[in-house]
Parts: C-alpha cells; sequence; structure tokens
C-alpha cells in the first residue's frame, strides 16, 4: 500500500511536484504519466528515498517513508530507467550483496529462479560492462525482485528491451500485481500504461491533472466511443489545463 | 569540406573555453582556479621568460656546444627505439580514434578518407600544442631558449605522430596482402639484429676494449666516437637531424638547422595523406574503446585500460548479519580482489621473516637500517597520503549515492561500511611495514639513543594506533565528499584544467589541516601517558598502554564523524547535486 498526502519538491524556488496526492492498494497498478518536465521521475525518487520532499507524507506498508525510513525502505524496490549496478560486482556477487543488504536468508533458491526467469543462468560471473542494455536492466530487476518487496515503482521499465524481453516484463508486472503488489509505473509509452495498469495519474508542471481507474477517467475526458484510448485522454487532459484544444 | 571541418574542431575549442570561463562565476571553481593558478605559476610559469635560479643542482644551461653531441645523439638513439618498437609491437589494424559524435556524424557523411585523415591530424595538434607547452615548461628549468624549445618540441612530436600513423598505414596494407604480425616482426628483429651484428663488428674492429676501471673521461669519449662515427650514427643520423633544431642556442640557429627536419615531417605527411588505407571499421571500434575508458575515468574506475576482470570475492558474505560488512565486501571486490586473506597471510610471513632477520642481525647497521628507514618512510608517506590512494569508498561510490539512499541501512552504516575497507587495506599494509621499519631501527648502535624496549613499545603503540587513525584519516575526504559533493562529481562535467588542481589542492590541505587538528587530543593523551608511566614500567608497557588510550581517543572522535557523517548521508540530496 502507497499513501501519498501533499507531496511537495522544491528546487530552490522552482517547484518540481506540487501537493500531490494519491493511494495504491495491494493489487493496484498506478501509471505515472505527464509530458517532460511534469515531475513524474522526481516523485518517484522521493517514493524510494532517494530525496528527501520538502512537504508532505509517504508512507509504504503502514510505515512513513521520512519517519521510519528503514521499516519502510524494507517493502520497497525501484526501477530507474537506466540500471544502476556496481561496475565491479559479478552478477551473483550482485545478488549476494543485495541479499545482505535487505537480509534475505536463504536467498539461493530465490536468485537461482530469478536468474533463471530472467535469462541470466549463463551470465553469473559476469560484469555489467559485458552485459548489454537489456541483460543490465535484468540484473537490476533480479536484484530488486530478490526482497520479495510489496510496493515496485518502475521509471519507464520496457527501455532496451528486446520483444521478448518487453513480453516478459510485462508478464512479471503483471504477475506482482495479481500477488497482491502496489506497483507504480511511469512511463511515456502510454500503450504500456494502458495494458498494464489499473489507474493513471496525470502530471503536469509538478501538479495532478487527473487520476482515477482507467475507466473513470476515459470517461471524464472522452465523449464518444471514438479513439477511446489513453493517449486521446492524455492529450485533452494535458491541454485542458493550459486551455487549448487538444491536438 | 575541410572549411566544415575546422569550424567544428574552432568552434568546439571556442564552447569549451567559454563553458569554462562562465563556470567561474561559481565560488567552487573560481577559487580552485586561483590556486591551480598560482600553482602553476609558481612551479611552472614563471620561469618560462626568466631563468631559474642557479645553483650547483640548477647549471647555466645543459645545452651547451660540449654537451650538444650526447643530447643530439642520445635523443636520437632514444627516437630510434621509440620507432623501432612502434614498428615490431602493435598488431592492430590502422586506426584513427575519432569521438563517437565525429563517427555519427563524418563517417555517413560525403567526407572523403582523406579529408578524414587531415581532420584527424588538424585534431592532433591540440595534443601536441598541449604536450608541448608542457614539456617546454618543464625542459625551460634545464637553460635554453624557450621558443626554439617550443618548435623543438613541436617538430619531434608532430613527426612522430605521423610516423605512428603511416606505420599503422603500413601495417594495415600487410596485413591485407596476408602477411600477420608475427613474420612482420621476426623479419624486422631480424634485420635489428643484422644492424646490431654490423655494429659489434665494426666496435671488435675500431674500437680497443676499455678497461672497467678507466676513468669516465675514456668512457666518454668511447661513447662519443660510437654515436658519432660509424654505423651507429648512420643508422641515427635522421632522428639526429629531427633533435637538432631543439638545440639550436636562438631562432636564427634554428631555422638552420631546421630544413631537414622540415623535409622529414613533410615526407611522413604526404605520405600519411596519399595512403588509401581502409581505416573506418577499426575506427569504429577503438572510438568505442575510447568511450568506455572516458567513461571508466570518469566514473573513478582508474584508467580503465583494458577489459575490467570479475574479481574474486574476499570471503563469504552470508545473507544475515550487518549490512555495514556487506558494503565493506563490496568495496573489498570493488579496491581489486588482491587484498585476500591468502595474500595478506602470505605477505605476513613474509614481514615476520623479515623482522626475524633484521631482529637477528641488530647491531649490524648497513643494510637492515636503510631497508628499515625505507619501510618507515612508507609508513609515513601511508599515513599521511594513504587516504588519498585508496579511495574505495564514498568517493568512488558517490555516483551510486541514489541506490545507497535506497537501501534500508541508517546514513552512519553507510558512511562506516564505506570508509572500512580502505581503512582495513591500508592498516593491513601498515602493520606489515611496522615490523620491518622497527626492526631496521633495531640494526642501528645504541648511540643513537635506541634501545630495544623503547622501539619495541612504539612499534607496538603505532599498531594499535593505525586502525582508528585510518578510519579517521579516511573520514575526513569522505566528508568533504558529503560537505562538497560537486568537487567530487565524475560524471561529464567533472571540472579538468585549472579549476580541478586548484580544488585538489586545496582539499588535500584542508584534509591534512583536519587531521592535524583532530589528532591534537589523541597526541596529548599520549604524551601524557607516556610521560607518566614510561618512568614506572619501562617503554615496553607504558608506550602500547599510552597507544591504546590514544586510539580510544580517535575511535572516539571516529564514532561522533561518523554519526555526523550519516546525518549528511541522509540529508544528500543527489539532485540538487547532480545540477551543481
Amino acid at each position: 500500500m502507497i499513501e501519498v498526502e501533499g507531496l511537495t519538491k522544491l528546487y530552490g524556488e522552482f517547484v518540481a511536484v506540487n501537493e500531490l496526492s494519491f493511494t495504491v492498494r495491494p493489487g493496484e497498478a498506478l501509471g505515472l504519466v505527464g509530458p517532460n518536465g511534469a515531475g513524474k521521475t522526481t516523485t518517484l525518487r522521493c517514493l524510494t528515498g532517494i530525496i528527501p520532499p520538502a512537504q508532505g507524507r509517504i508512507r509504504l506498508c503502514e510505515q512513513d517513508l521520512v519517519q521510519s525510513p528503514l521499516a519502510a525502505k524494507r517493502h520497497l524496490a525501484f526501477f530507474p530507467d537506466e540500471p544502476r549496478l556496481f561496475d565491479y560486482l559479478t552478477v551473483w556477487q550482485h545478488l549476494v550483496f543485495t541479499a545482505r543488504v535487505y537480509q534475505v536468508a536463504d536467498f539461493e533458491p530465490a536468485a537461482e529462479q530469478l536468474l533463471g526467469e530472467l535469462e541470466l543462468a549463463g551470465k553469473r560471473h559476469a560484469l555489467p560492462g559485458e552485459l548489454s542494455r537489456g541483460m543490465k536492466q535484468k540484473l537490476a530487476i533480479a536484484c530488486g525482485l530478490l526482497h520479495s518487496p510489496r510496493v515496485l515503482y518502475f521509471d519507464e521499465p520496457l527501455t532496451g528491451l528486446d520483444p521478448y524481453g518487453i513480453r516478459r516484463m510485462k508478464d512479471s508486472i503483471l504477475r506482482r500485481v495479481r500477488e497482491g503488489a502496489a506497483v507504480v509505473i511511469s512511463s511515456h509509452l502510454l500503450h504500456l500504461v494502458e495494458e498494464i495498469c489499473t489507474h493513471v495519474l496525470i502530471l503536469k508542471e509538478g501538479r495532478k491533472v487527473a487520476d482515477g481507474t482507467m475507466d473513470d477517467i476515459k470517461r471524464r475526458f472522452l465523449h464518444s466511443a471514438e479513439r477511446n484510448n489513453l493517449e486521446e485522454v492524455f492529450f485533452r487532459a494535458t491541454s485542458e489545463v493550459e486551455g487549448n484544444s487538444a491536438p | 569540406m575541410m572549411g566544415a571541418l575546422f569550424y567544428l574542431q574552432f568552434t568546439s575549442a571556442r564552447n569549451r573555453f567559454v563553458m569554462r570561463l562562465k563556470r567561474l562565476r561559481q565560488p567552487k571553481y573560481l577559487i580552485g582556479g586561483i590556486v591551480g593558478g598560482l600553482y602553476f605559476y609558481f612551479y611552472f610559469f614563471r620561469y618560462l621568460f626568466v631563468a631559474p635560479p642557479r645553483g650547483p643542482a640548477n647549471p647555466a644551461s645543459w645545452f651547451t656546444l660540449e654537451n650538444q653531441w650526447l643530447i643530439e645523439s642520445g635523443a636520437g638513439l632514444l627516437l630510434c627505439l621509440i620507432v623501432m618498437l612502434s614498428w615490431i609491437l602493435p598488431n592492430k589494424r590502422a586506426a584513427l580514434t575519432f569521438t563517437e559524435a565525429e563517427i555519427a556524424f563524418l563517417f555517413p557523411a560525403p567526407v572523403p578518407r582523406r579529408t578524414l585523415i587531415q581532420f584527424k591530424l588538424l585534431r592532433s595538434q591540440w595534443a601536441i600544442l598541449f604536450t608541448v607547452l608542457i614539456f617546454t615548461l618543464i625542459s625551460r628549468r634545464a637553460g635554453g631558449n624557450a621558443l626554439v624549445h617550443a618548435l623543438g618540441w613541436w617538430l619531434v612530436l608532430s613527426v612522430l605522430n605521423l610516423h605512428f600513423l603511416g606505420v599503422s598505414f603500413l601495417r594495415t596494407l600487410l596485413l591485407d596482402r596476408g602477411i600477420t604480425s608475427w613474420p612482420r616482426r621476426v623479419g624486422l628483429l631480424a634485420l635489428a639484429g643484422l644492424v646490431t651484428g654490423a655494429v659489434g663488428l665494426w666496435l671488435g674492429r675500431h674500437f680497443p676494449a676499455l678497461h672497467p676501471a678507466a676513468g669516465l673521461e675514456q668512457w666518454l669519449e668511447q661513447l662519443r666516437l660510437l654515436l658519432t662515427q660509424g654505423p651507429v650514427s648512420w643508422v641515427i643520423y635522421p632522428f639526429r637531424l629531427l633533435v637538432r633544431p631543439y638545440l639550436a642556442s636562438d631562432l636564427t640557429g634554428f631555422l638552420a638547422s631546421a630544413w631537414p627536419a622540415f623535409l622529414i615531417l613533410l615526407a611522413h605527411y604526404v605520405f600519411v595523406i596519399r595512403a588509401d588505407v581502409a581505416f573506418e571499421e577499426a575506427s569504429v571500434e577503438a572510438s568505442r574503446k575510447l568511450a568506455e575508458r572516458v567513461a571508466a575515468v570518469r566514473a573513478g574506475r582508474g584508467e580503465g585500460g583494458g577489459a575490467a576482470k570479475a574479481r574474486r570475492a574476499p570471503f563469504n558474505l552470508a545473507p544475515r548479519g550487518s549490512p555495514v560488512v556487506g558494503l565493506f565486501w563490496k568495496n573489498l571486490i570493488g579496491a581489486g580482489g588482491m587484498f585476500n586473506q591468502r595474500l595478506l597471510l602470505l605477505l605476513a610471513i613474509l614481514c615476520v621473516g623479515a623482522f626475524m632477520a633484521m631482529s637477528n642481525s641488530a647491531g649490524s647497521g648497513g643494510f637492515v637500517v636503510l631497508s628499515g628507514l625505507f619501510a618507515l618512510m612508507l609508513l609515513a608517506w601511508s599515513i599521511l597520503l594513504g587516504p588519498q590512494v585508496f579511495a574505495q569508498d564514498l568517493r568512488q561510490d558517490l555516483k551510486m549515492a541514489d541506490l545507497l539512499k535506497m537501501y534500508p541501512l541508517r546514513g552512519w552504516e553507510v558512511v562506516l561500511g564505506e570508509l572500512l575497507a580502505p581503512a582495513v587495506i591500508l592498516t593491513c599494509l601498515q602493520w606489515l611495514l611496522i615490523p620491518l621499519a622497527f626492526g631496521g631501527l633495531l640494526g642501528m648502535d645504541r648511540g643513537a639513543g635506541l634501545d630495544p624496549g623503547m622501539i619495541g613499545g612504539l612499534a607496538l603503540a603505532l599498531a594499535m594506533i593505525v586502525p582508528a587513525l585510518n578510519l579517521l584519516s579516511f573520514a575526513i575526504p569522505n566528508s568533504a565528499v558529503l560537505l562538497l559533493p560537486a568537487w567530487f562529481q565524475t560524471d561529464r562535467t567533472t571540472p579538468h584544467g585549472l579549476e580541478a588542481t586548484g580544488q585538489r589542492i586545496l582539499l588535500l590541505f584542508g584534509q591534512m589541516l583536519m587531521l592535524v587538528i583532530a589528532l591534537l587530543p589523541a597526541g596529548l593523551v599520549f604524551t601524557v601517558a607516556l610521560v607518566a608511566l614510561k618512568w614506572a614500567v619501562g617503554w615496553l608497557v607504558a608506550a602500547p598502554v599510552a597507544g591504546i588510550l590514544a586510539a580510544a581517543v580517535i575511535a572516539l572522535e571516529v564514532g561522533l564523524a561518523l554519526m555526523l557523517m550519516g546525518r549528511w548521508f541522509e540529508k544528500l540530496d543527489v539532485s540538487e547535486e547532480a545540477g551543481a
């Protein structure tokens, strides 16, 4: 469960995220969409504890991220668009290290399973520098999933993946959602968000423009069956803020 | 077409310069730039147009007429060896290294191959001119005309640059004709062997063997004859022509002696430009590797030369236990995996053996004392500069701060985990040096006022102090990382040049000052305890006890520093620093 109330992030006088509030329940996937500079990545980084919010409250699985960061962080995994790996640790050493950091007792069967699922079993002794972009992404995912997190954040999760990888990634996210994880996906790929997410939150210039279930949001912005998709919703929602008509 | 390439070079250089000028508006770069500028001025530039002060170690000029044959022939011989190695050692096809952006823009564009070579030569002039500046600033200290030196260096470096390129083209042509590296090398080595044999024969016939006890003047005369007459002089003649202008006393002399060197330069240029060798494919690969190396250096992974290899874990990391040990384990792997238990055991055995040997020869002086003094010097150096050399801590992991902040760890745990690896490595090395250093001192005469009890006691005291001392030494630069993260950025915006040099100098002095201040309380405790105890229990007991007390004081400081640094780490806003 993710509960966000009045989240605000400032850079000097610039308001990157402004009074953002939303909730993601177990078994829900929230699509975080918005134009470039809308504050999606900043929001995700605040939700992971990487950067401190200026104001607001973030609760993950009943734990306040600012007051009890350790307890909250044990439940979360963040998958940034650019995989963050240690250059000098092999694939297996990454998993060993992650297991120690998250105190995952008897991690080896889970690690082996993840390596198999993500087609990394043959690369266990490889360094990140020897892996393709997609493989690095898979390793970051394996590390993130090792401690069975209940809160998952994805920032552009399909970047660098081949069609097989894309299908597996989508299946993997959907499975975690079915298993009761609370998921937030930030992406410009609106068809991905439409396919996977149960809810959508549209951000523009740091402010929430619209949020709700996919059906709710379509009902609000679309008035005919014609072009009944999230892309149309996105353009209408973000244009209404500017007072322009949809392109 | 060349106009567009000139434009690319000129605008890139201008924009880089303007960017650096604009950056000076930020105090951290301005202060760094001023300090760096002062450093360069006092170390190099003030001698560019003003002769350095004279003294026995700094004669008026090494470039006298008497020395000219020696410098010219010696440099010619060195150049000959460099050129020979450039023919023998490399085995790859010709690859002009372009940046990835240049490849993306220029290779698909309708740019003739010859123009690409000219562009590459033009661009290499930046590096050559910078090297010329540095070399001139250094060689100026040995006397001579600065302008002539600069022109001389430029001639030599430009010809070498063209020669290496030409050799790589020839190598590619040979490879295209099925002549691989080894037949080429065997042929060249056979030729070198023939020349050496001929020189040997000539020497045997024309040079009487000198008695080993002959004076320096006789040996120098023999060397002069060898280098200025017969086959050696013929072989190195073209290289001497290249060096000769550098040794001219003024510009007129330079112009008079430079025309053969310019002819050599022109011949190389014509060959390189006219050679129709396909270098594009190898260039793409070379550029990719260059980009990887640059990325490795910018990411703080050293020079990044060669492919990184997986390193063995120093010990098995259990999934349960303090995460601090996990960070320690990770950074030990980052340190190279060489600091494992087996290596430390081997080094320990070697050092104990050396210590025993030194102890048995106590009072014998000579080699034992020298070895001990050398070890003592290394020990002092490791205490002062160790934290600058071993940086497998937050300085290396700053770029991963976002990942570290996501872990369910307290700030002080992250900081301690990051400090442990370099501190432990340095401590282990110092523990090995301490018996060697103090064992060597045992070799001194007692007349020097050193008795074995005092030496042993001080050695034990130092061994007890260094773990805490190293943690403190590493805490200081890591505090700077947390307080001034922008100074330690290792991404594309990493500053270079004067401002970066100035920043490093400031940080180094700041760290030294902090260390001295932090050690004052421990030093006071050590001195008081030692003075109070040594009369009652002697040096051998008093010094270690005082060492333990001093170590406790330092450990307390380290604990306080960890708490403070932990808070700084938790408050570190990586997104703000990314744009700094």
